[in-house]
C-alpha cells in the first residue's frame, strides 16, 4: 500500500485554525467524517483520546500523530495538518507542535496500511523530511514529499 | 563495529514503536556502532533478534509500554525504559550503551 492510498488533497490542511489539543484533534477527526472516512465522529475522538490518555502522542521535533485503531474507521486513512504557528501538544521534549498526522486504523482485516504507517513513522524522525514537510507551499508537493515513503525500504 | 540491541513496543503499535527504533538506529549509527531493533508493533514482531544477535551485543535497550520477552536478555548489560524516553534521549542511550554504564540484567 502506497501513501497514496492513505492521504488525499480531501483531508489535508495547511492552515490549521486549532491552537489546542483538544481543538486539534477535533478538527482532524472533522475531516476524517466529511470524507467519510469514519462512522461516528464523537466515538472516533473518544477512541483518539483514550490512546492520548495513555501517554501523548506529542513525540517532540515538533510532531504530533494522534491515532486510533477501531471499528469506528471505514477505511485506513492519514490525516495532515499544519500551523504556522505551533501551539502546546503536551510533547515529550516539552516543545511546541506545528505537524500533526491523524491516523485512523479500522479494526482487524488486512494490515497492509500498517507497514506503510510504520515507514511514515521512521521518516518522521529524519530532521530533513520534517522539513521539507514545513516547507511544502501546496498540498501536491506535500503529498509528493510524504510519497518518499514509499521508496524506504522495509525493514 | 559495536552491537547494540533493542526492542521496542507501544499500546497501539501504529507508531511510536518504530519510531523509537529509527531513533535508536539513528543515534547508533551516528556514534559509529549498529544498532539492530526489534519492532513489537500491530503488524506483529519484525526484525526478530536472533540468540547470535543478543550474544554479539554489547548492551540491550529495551524501551517498551507493552510486555516483551525478557528472559532471552539474561545477564546482558540491560536497560528498560518507556518507549517515549527512547524516542527522546535515544543518543544518551546509545552512548551509556557503549560506556557499559547498563545494569546486568538478572531474569527472575
Amino acid at each position: 500500500m502506497k501513501i497514496v492510498d492513505l492521504i488525499t488533497k480531501d483531508i489535508i490542511t495547511l492552515e490549521l485554525s486549532s491552537s489546542t489539543k483538544q481543538d486539534v484533534i477535533q478538527e482532524l477527526a472533522e475531516l476524517l467524517k466529511s470524507d467519510d472516512r469514519i462512522s461516528d465522529l464523537d466515538k472516533f475522538v473518544e477512541e483518539v483520546n483514550k490512546r492520548e490518555a495513555l501517554g501523548s502522542t506529542g513525540v517532540g521535533y515538533g510532531v504530533a500523530i494522534p491515532h486510533a485503531k477501531t471499528k469506528y474507521v471505514k477505511r485506513p486513512s492519514l490525516v495532515f495538518g499544519r500551523t504556522n504557528e505551533g501551539f502546546d501538544y503536551d510533547s515529550l521534549d516539552g516543545k511546541e507542535t506545528d505537524l500533526f498526522f491523524m491516523i485512523a486504523a479500522p479494526e482487524g482485516g488486512e494490515n497492509l496500511h500498517l507497514r506503510t504507517l510504520a515507514k511514515l513513522s521512521r521518516g518522521l524522525m529524519d530532521e530533513t523530511f520534517r522539513e521539507e514537510l514545513r516547507n511544502a507551499k501546496t498540498k501536491e508537493a506535500l503529498i509528493h514529499t510524504l510519497s518518499q515513503i514509499d521508496k524506504e525500504e522495509e525493514k | 563495529m559495536k552491537l547494540i540491541v533493542g526492542v521496542t513496543s507501544c499500546p497501539t503499535g501504529i507508531a511510536h514503536t518504530y519510531m523509537a527504533a529509527e531513533s535508536i538506529e539513528k543515534a547508533a549509527k551516528k556514534a559509529g556502532a549498529k544498532a539492530k531493533v526489534e519492532t513489537n508493533g500491530s503488524i506483529g514482531v519484525e526484525n526478530k533478534l536472533s540468540d547470535k544477535d543478543i550474544e554479539e551485543a554489547v548492551a540491550v535497550i529495551v524501551a517498551a509500554d507493552a510486555r516483551v520477552k525478557m528472559k532471552r536478555f539474561d545477564g546482558k548489560p540491560l536497560i528498560e525504559v518507556s518507549v517515549s524516553e527512547a524516542i527522546k534521549n535515544s543518543k544518551k542511550l546509545v552512548e551509556d550503551a557503549l560506556d557499559g554504564k547498563f545494569k546486568t540484567y538478572e531474569h527472575k
